[in-house]
């Protein structure tokens, strides 16, 4: 581990890193350039590129790790597509609670993207990329802004890009604030100028996507990823990571009670504990209580579940997480896990996008639950109620995959956590809902659940 | 014929009065200043459709005017060719789009599960109450602050994190909330 | 085509079908609230979930497409577990207000709910309320109540797709996500009170026949509005002879699954006869008679002026009479009494609009203010032009001994005194009336008649197509239909007999009035569908009582959703 050098996060230190002087001169561009030429040879081709990036093993960033080579595919090939231009997307609509290593990547070291996403463009033959940024990365939005600036001034895009004859646009588009909008297919909405409604799939947006045109839509650090796959090869990329299935470097997002918080690069699979150790240990030195793995839509694990977990892919997987965006939030021994679970569950109650029936009036109903039993009016009954209403909206109850991440926390963190849950209903004021009716008490109950709706 | 979706209220009696979720009048006639035009026009040319420019339109809307008035959603829509009606969707939508005119600082409190762990519902809280026992997105009474309650800024490692327009600020916590209040003029 | 096996079931659909489509035509109630054949798929309300084999995710069945060999498990357990859960989650907020909700009765909550919902309710958190957007005005004809709403979005997709004015919106997100228009904004289009049919619940309801009557005590009649020659197919509902509304009556031919507010909110306009018995007015005086007296008295004055001059005699038919009646208007004074001019004059009317998919351009126009014109003509009747005798009357060329008026509103021109004045000029008008107007204040024998509700017939559309319209109310006790008066008249020739019926005169002219060939009074051809239980769901008609062929306007839905998505999406 100790022989692992930094790859995404390299440059994060360097002094002006975002600019493009200090870029080329830490040999930024090299693989555009080096395609770009090729293409004309022969050497490269689209079909090359692609080939490099499958067999590097390169799995999504984004949450769901899907192979991102063949992910690119799926693109309906040109005889097929006809005159439908192609889109590529950047996703750094990162807004997975937990979630901050795309923000850093943006900020530190734009052209990395820039690069990643030229690089995509040529093998998707693409002549539109856009980055949707979230709306609440002002300065970031900013910082890439000027890094396209840059690249068009320095003929790194536009109409002929460094006299190879190919065309290439890139726009920032800044959203509004949804979470949702990290949806793929919400993002492809909120980009077409919509309400941020995920899609009903298939057509999946290889297919027909923004503009009902082939689309692909990748995360801020797979595209990083790709640019240091045509760097140094797929063999080097795949000799990163724990085994054939889970390569290359990976950006870890650390927060809660650890003693140094921050994003930390490591290889592919790290375990936990090391990790963990890199952090500087926990606060206080105080013991793990539990994790989530993957940003708030991961199902939590105990601290003893976790500490030997690799983490990749199939390793928290196989723990029955998942690593989702590398998002992982460690609390400790004084934590309260109800409220926490309450938070999150808020969390989800506001960021429903509202289509579909279960999630939008599940959500905001798991939260009114939560809310009464840490407020002490819960009953033990609402324990195995709040696992049956959890239970009854996700595995393709929605279009998306939302609430199956709000159901999560929830659905691990009760089986896991009973007895705190319990203690909460033991300790209520309230001798349950029919008791309470009895007693006249039900209306107070609900002006206070009904508090915060609007938060 | 009837006039569809522009039939001005006044001419339907019983309409309702603006409710809490609709878009307040800000009373006057709206139109971008040169500068705002540009950039609009600008805009224009990065997209296949007209209405792909929703989201961006109204934010040059919002950076000229502070906020998305009435009278802003139909200046928008009639730029883009679309309904005021959708536009209004769009704009409730999100959340980043103000809809009534806010602070000189509006402050953002993250207070999702990083930040949650690390208190920051109470530093939430304590700074309300100490610029007036403001409201959730309440304005405190000299136009100075308005405070409101956000999801995950993506700064987890610097929970509780706190956004001030578009300034991120790091660790705001009970000990250093007087400080930073302090430095916001 | 795909071979579909639902629950055991096999059915051949159209390969555009979606599974919620060929779960219908399997004869399987899919409950749903979203869907609609008309409208674009959005699969959000969750309630059609069904299982299909191979495919590990339970599914709403409209967004799967059909697929050939496909197996559908719509009512195993795990497919009534998920309508359950998406029924519990529905109730948590729905207000408990049935009692007072006009939508009881007919409302796809209550049904589903039935169908597919569980016997108690679990939660006990305060219900979501809206508070400034229950029951209000959004337009001029709906009312809106948005504790009641279910998200399903049919109204903002029928603003968007159908009448294409886009008023309404999804305002806010999640669970505070409603139907809203733009703030000073109304909804108002031309089918606005469409929205409120299509809306399952009550959360839009019409202001017209909002606590007029509970649903389930009307009687419905199929017929056909007479606002415009596009003759929407409409279900008069009714009860105790009072008329409370309109719905639109599913016709994939003509008014597809909508109408306008203009041909809707005429329904009150139906109830109540200013007259209960013939009127006779001489010098200055009017006199209630009985039909006896009144009738002869306009042979006498007839007969005295054909004697005289044929051309002396003026009939005024109107493109508002059912064509049996212009028939027999035409065979009794062109045939019989030999009066040279009998014609009708349509009025141009504003411009009625609907939506079909199934007609080039999309749109069927309705120009004439009348149902009937071609009827009219077809009967014999004939189209009044430049030179026709009214010109002539109205501009003093021309003054008929007798002013035969078979409708006193054959042209909105009677409101207009002047008018009224040169019709005067004739020394005898008789008028067939309902309202009182300044045409029937002149007349020298009023004959009272009764409304559209209170007789039956036929019209010709603007398509060519006849359509039948039937008997809702009976008429007051003394007031005749127009072809009762007009039999009653013959008689006294000797030429009709009062028994006949509209039918007995449909089959009498069907063989020599153009277009009427070969139809059947009893066919659905003629008839058109059944109304439905519930304008919600008003395809239910075409899928379950099999009235049409059910792949008809599965084919139908398919073909306009493909038509949309050429047509690029919005």
């Amino acid at each position: 581990m100790s022989d692992f050098a930094p790859v995404l996060s390299a440059r994060f230190g360097k002094k002006n890193s975002s600019a493009l002087a200090t870029y080329v001169a830490d040999g930024g561009y090299e693989s555009w350039k080096k395609v770009l030429a090729g293409s004309k040879t022969g050497e490269w081709t689209p079909a090359k590129v692609t080939d490099l990036v499958k067999a590097s093993g390169l799995r999504g960033r984004g949450g769901a790790g899907f192979p991102t080579g063949m992910k690119w595919t799926f693109v309906p090939p040109k005889e097929k597509r006809g005159d439908k231009p192609v889109y590529l997307l950047c996703n750094a609509d990162e807004s997975e609670p937990g979630t901050f290593k795309d923000r850093i990547l943006i900020e530190k070291d734009p052209h990395q993207i820039l690069e990643g996403m030229m690089l995509a463009s040529f093998a998707l033959d693409v002549k539109h990329a856009y980055i949707y940024i979230r709306g609440e990365m002002v300065h970031g939005a900013e910082i890439l802004n000027a890094a396209i600036d840059e690249a068009y001034a320095a003929g790194l895009l536009g109409t002929n890009v460094l006299g190879s004859g190919m065309a290439l646009d890139l726009t920032v588009h800044r959203g509004g604030g949804a979470y949702i909008c990290g949806e793929e297919t919400a993002l492809i909405e909120s980009l077409e100028g919509k309400r941020g409604h995920p899609r009903i799939k298939p057509p999946f947006p290889a297919v027909s996507g923004v503009w009902n045109a082939p689309t692909v839509v990748n995360n801020v650090e797979t595209l990083c990823c790709v640019k240091h796959i045509l760097d140094r090869g797929a063999d080097w990329f795949k000799g990163i990571g724990r085994n054939e299935r889970n390569t290359g470097p990976k950006l870890y997002c650390v927060s809660g009670h650890v003693e140094k918080p921050g994003v930390y690069e490591a290889p592919m699979g790290i375990p936990f504990r090391d990790l963990l150790a890199m952090c500087g240990g926990m606060k206080g030195g105080r013991k793990v209580k539990a994790v989530i793995p993957g940003g708030s839509s991961a199902p939590m694990l105990t601290g003893d579940e976790m500490m030997d977990v690799p983490l990749d892919f199939d390793g928290v997987a196989a723990a029955k997480s998942m690593l989702g965006s590398a998002a992982i939030i460690v609390m400790d021994e004084t934590t309260d896990i109800p409220k926490a679970v309450t938070n999150i569950a808020k969390f989800y109650a506001h960021e429903s996008c509202g289509q579909c029936t279960p999630c939008r009036e599940g959500t905001p109903w798991l939260h009114k639950m939560l809310k009464r039993i840490v407020a002490g009016q819960g009953k033990k009954a609402d324990i195995e109620m709040l696992m049956q209403v959890a239970g009854q909206m996700g595995n393709g109850m929605t279009i998306c995959v939302f609430a199956d991440a709000a159901i999560a926390p929830i659905l691990s963190a009760i089986p896991k956590f009973r007895e705190e849950f319990e203690a909460y209903v033991a300790k209520s004021a309230s001798p349950g809902f029919e008791q309470a009716a009895a007693a006249g008490i039900t209306s107070e109950v609900a002006e206070r659940t009904a508090e915060g709706m609007h938060s | 014929m009837s006039g569809g979706a522009n039939t001005p209220v006044e001419n339907l009696p019983g309409l309702p009065p603006v409710g809490e979720h609709g878009a307040l009048s800000c009373g006057k006639e709206l139109s971008f200043p040169p500068a705002a035009e540009a950039r609009f026009q600008k805009l224009l040319t990065r997209y296949p459709t007209k209405q792909a420019a929703l989201l961006p339109t109204l934010w040059i809307a919002q950076g000229e005017w502070g906020w998305i008035s009435r009278e802003a959603v139909d200046y928008v829509a009639t730029r883009l060719g679309l309904s005021s009606a959708f536009v209004w969707g769009v704009v409730t939508f999100y959340t980043m789009y103000n809809r009534a005119p806010v602070g000189r600082h509006l402050i953002q409190f993250c207070t999702s599960i990083s930040c949650h762990l690390n208190g920051a519902e109470e530093v939430f809280h304590a700074c309300r109450k100490k610029l007036g026992d403001l409201k959730p997105g309440q304005t405190s009474a000299d136009g100075k602050f308005t405070v409101i309650e956000v999801e995950c800024l993506a700064q987890c490692d610097k929970a509780p994190a706190v956004m001030v327009n578009g300034d991120d600020h790091a660790r705001i916590t009970l000990d250093n909330l007087d400080a930073f209040l302090s430095e916001l003029k | 085509m795909a071979k579909v096996t639902v629950d055991g079931r096999t059915v051949e659909v159209p390969g555009t079908a979606n599974v919620l489509e060929a779960c219908r035509a399997a004869g399987v109630d899919v409950p749903h609230f979203c869907y609609h054949p008309r409208l674009s798929i959005v699969g959000q309300c969750r309630m059609c979930m069904v299982e299909i084999e191979g495919v590990p995710k339970i599914q709403a069945s409209c967004t799967v497409p059909v697929r050939d060999g496909m197996v559908v498990l719509a009512s195993s357990e795990k497919a009534l577990s998920a309508r359950n859960a998406t029924m519990e989650f529905l109730l948590i907020n729905h207000p408990l207000d049935c009692p007072i909700c006009d939508q009881a009765g007919e409302c796809k909550l209550q049904d589903n709910a039935v169908a597919a919902g569980l016997p108690v309710s679990r939660t006990v958190e305060p219900r979501r309320q809206f508070p400034g957007y229950d029951r209000t005005d959004i337009g001029p004809h709906v009312i809106a109540d948005m504790t009641r709403c279910i998200q399903c979005t049919r109204c903002i997709r029928f603003c968007n797709e159908i009448s294409g004015t886009g008023e309404l919106s999804l305002i806010e997100r999640g669970g505070h996500a409603f139907v809203w228009t733009h703030e000073g904004k109304a909804l108002d289009n031309e089918w606005s009170a469409c929205a409120a049919d299509v809306c399952p619940v009550g959360a839009l309801t019409t202001k017209e026949f909002r606590f007029r009557k509970r649903v389930w005590w009307l009687d419905k009649a199929k017929s056909v509005c007479d606002g415009c020659e596009i003759g929407c197919n409409i279900s008069i509902e009714h009860r105790d002879r009072t008329v409370y509304r309109f719905l639109p009556r599913v016709n994939l031919a003509v008014n597809d699954f909508w109408m306008c507010d203009y041909g809707r909110f005429r329904a009150e306009e139906l109830n109540g006869n200013d007259f209960t018995r013939p009127i006779l007015r001489a010098g200055g005086k009017a006199r209630e008679t009985h039909w006896g007296e009144a009738l002869d008295a306009v042979k006498a004055a007839v007969d005295a002026a054909v004697a005289k001059d044929p051309a002396s005699v003026l009939v005024l038919g109107s493109a508002r009479l059912a064509t049996e009646e212009s028939w027999l208007l035409a065979q009794l004074f062109k045939g019989t009494v030999g009066a040279s001019q009998v014609e009708f004059h349509p009025d141009l009317g504003p411009e009625r609009k609907i939506k079909n998919p199934a007609v080039p351009g999309g749109w069927l126009v309705g120009r004439e203010a009348a149902p009937n014109s071609r009827g009219a003509e077809a009967a014999g009747v004939a189209r009044a032009g430049k030179g026709s005798a009214l010109a002539r009357l109205l501009d003093g060329s021309y003054t008929p001994e007798v002013l035969y008026v078979a409708d006193a509103e054959f042209t909105s021109r009677v409101s207009d005194p002047k008018f009224v004045e040169a019709l005067r000029r004739a020394k005898t008008l008789v008028v067939h009336g309902r309202r009182t107007n300044p045409l029937t204040e002149a007349a020298d024998v009023l004959l009272p008649v009764a409304s559209l509700a209170g007789k039956e017939g036929t019209f010709v559309n603007v398509l060519g197509l006849v359509q039948r319209f039937q008997l809702a109310i009976v008429p007051p006790p003394i007031v005749r239909t127009d072809l009762e008066v007009l039999l009653h008249l013959g008689k006294r020739w000797g030429v009709f007999d009062p028994q006949w019926t509209a039918r007995a005169v449909f089959e009498r002219m069907k063989g020599t009035v153009p277009g009427y060939a070969g139809l059947e009074w009893d066919s659905a051809a003629l008839a058109g569908s059944d109304p439905s239980a519930s304008p919600t769901s008003a395809y239910d008609v075409l899928l379950e009582r099999r009235l049409s062929n059910p792949a008809e306007i599965l084919a139908s839905a398919a073909e306009a959703r493909g038509a949309r998505a050429a047509g690029g999406e919005k």
